[in-house]
């Protein structure tokens, strides 16, 4: 948690207009070795991944595909988390309403619950997360999926935060 | 050092407990549990977790139980404890909410959770309060804290172990002490006799304990808790009382009692176990001979998916052997619903006496395994 204060920290002497990409770039690199989650590319490449997705004030991602739901955390999530040693995700099947509890990722750190983005039945589950549940820390927004659903309420999606919406959600609350 | 005497109080509650907290104490307080139920406890810290502010206060809640065996969210029972000691002790068996590993609880041992927002999280910081407290107390005690947020005593013995949940805004760190447990029953208890287990699930890192009385007998348990409540008040800035609180009280906490029925359920305490598998064999001594039997199961959620029990043909003929292994797919991995299929089967065909003896000795040697 304090090493991603310390590069927000950092980010935020520069213009705002910067994107975040290039603002990644322009940080002064010894702060960045320093901090061995947040290799400048693996940041870069993160935010790529993260355009095109909805995130919650939970720090949770939705991606439509085929107008399926694909659940996972953000980036700002798993750093906080640490290391993941257990994901406890829900059978298939399961109803899930906006905000229900629906599993919990257990990490050196603690057990944080997930809080469905969504209301829905969950449809497929992250099998390989059962022997390397450090692929949510790895890759967040790609291999590190959680859990699939069905989407009943479209328009929930059109309230969740785009990515611009989310940093500026993530810069607030480190304030 | 002159130890501040913490004033308790009963406060009569007409409105809720979190809005007791609102009204009257802002920046936080000491609470006391008057319950000794394992469940009725974990309900407790969740409802906290769950209604009260915790924004801008904290909380430290103290409480302890009767002997409660209790594991982490996700771990293994089986794996993790000696259900069979459990059971013939009328020993219950409980499983929080937060991560980490087994531990045993009864009235020799303090039970710490500290309740922040999720900014103010800090283990280190709470673990310190708790060393403190007890130097306080004795300043030449050798206790502290590891990366772990493990406590050892004269650096060699485990004390205290942590736990920790995050929620919707708020979270809790909470960590055993012992002080006056019962070792013999502690070592008992958590260490399983289930060969062949192999699981995903979050192990336990075993380590060898001490209570804080044998190394000062002067010492006990409301001497300590007074310490930390004290020490938390002075760090905390704080000013009030030690507040007692009832958790089986509805009217304060509403929603509580369904918090402790779940707790309680089966499909929590064993439903929630990661899926994982068993390869054993164990003999039977029946009269002169010791048939090998060999057991191979997959349990999914508590419930069997596969099985395969293998006797020697000239013991119990094949056929009996392959009809129990598929009749036993999609029961619980638990001894009264195993034993109660037997029965039932027994009764639907009945055996031969000798056939019958040998059936029962299978059964009540299958379900020591759970």
């Amino acid at each position: 948690m304090a090493a991603c204060v310390g590069l927000r920290c950092v980010l935020q002497s520069f213009p705002s207009a910067l994107p975040l990409v290039s603002r990644t770039i322009v940080a002064p690199s010894s702060r960045l070795l320093s901090k061995t989650h947040l290799h400048p590319r693996t940041l870069s490449t993160a935010s790529r991944l993260a355009a095109g997705l909805k995130f919650t004030d939970k720090h949770e991602w939705v991606r439509v595909e085929d107008r399926t739901g694909i659940v996972g955390i953000s980036n700002f999530a798993q750093e906080a988390l640490g290391d993941v040693v257990y994901c406890g995700l829900p059978e298939p099947g399961t109803k899930l309403n906006q905000m229900d509890e629906f599993g919990a990722l257990e990490s050196v750190k603690a057990a944080s619950e997930l809080y469905s983005p969504l209301t829905g039945e969950v449809t497929e589950i992250n099998q390989d997360l059962a022997d390397n549940p450090g692929l949510v820390n790895k890759s967040c927004y790609k291999d590190g999926w959680l859990i699939k659903m069905t989407i009943d309420k479209p328009s929930e999606l059109d309230a969740l935060m785009d990515e611009a919406a989310y940093e500026r959600y993530i810069k607030s609350i480190e304030n | 050092m002159i130890i501040r005497h913490v004033k308790t109080q009963l406060i009569r509650q007409r409105s809720t407990f979190s809005a007791l907290l609102d009204a009257s104490f802002k920046s936080g307080a000491v609470l006391k549990s008057l319950s000794t139920n394992i469940y009725e406890n974990l309900a407790l810290e969740d409802w906290i977790q769950e209604h009260v502010d915790l924004e801008s206060r904290s909380l430290l809640l103290l409480w302890r139980n009767m002997p409660a065996a209790v594991i982490g969210r996700h771990q293994n029972p089986w794996q993790e404890c000696h259900l069979g000691l459990m059971r013939e002790k009328g020993i219950p068996l409980a499983r929080r909410r937060s991560g980490g590993g087994a531990v045993y609880h009864d009235l020799g041992n303090i039970n710490m959770t500290f309740f922040t927002s999720k900014k103010q999280y800090d283990r280190q910081r709470n673990m310190r309060t708790v060393t403190s407290a007890l130097k306080d107390l004795r300043p030449g005690l050798d206790v502290r804290a590891t990366e772990r947020f493990d406590m050892l005593l004269n650096e060699q013995f485990k004390i205290s172990g942590s736990a920790a949940k995050l929620g919707r805004t708020a979270a809790y760190h909470h960590c055993t002490l012992l002080c006056a447990a019962d070792r013999s029953l502690l070592s008992g208890v958590l260490r399983s006799p289930c060969q062949g287990i192999k699981s995903n699930a979050t192990p336990s890192v075993p380590s060898p304990v001490k209570n804080l009385t044998d190394e000062d007998p002067t010492l006990d348990c409301e001497i300590i808790m007074d310490a930390v409540a004290n020490r938390y008040i002075r760090d905390s800035g704080l000013n009030g009382p030690l507040i007692l609180i009832d958790p089986t009280d509805e009217l304060c906490h509403p929603g509580i009692h369904r918090l402790t029925r779940e707790l309680q359920t089966w499909n929590w305490v064993f439903g929630k176990t990661p899926k994982f598998t068993i390869d054993t064999c164990f003999d039977i001594p029946h009269e002169a001979v010791r048939p090998k039997v060999m057991l191979n199961m997959e349990v999914k959620y508590g419930i069997i998916e596969k099985c395969r029990i293998e006797v020697p043909s000239d013991w119990l003929p094949l056929h009996m052997c392959e009809e129990f292994s598929t009749l036993l797919v999609g029961s619980r991995f638990c001894p009264s619903d195993i034993a109660a299929l037997f029965v039932a089967v027994s009764r639907a065909n009945p055996q031969t006496c000798d056939l019958q003896a040998k059936l029962n000795l299978l059964c009540t040697k299958l379900t020591n395994v759970m």
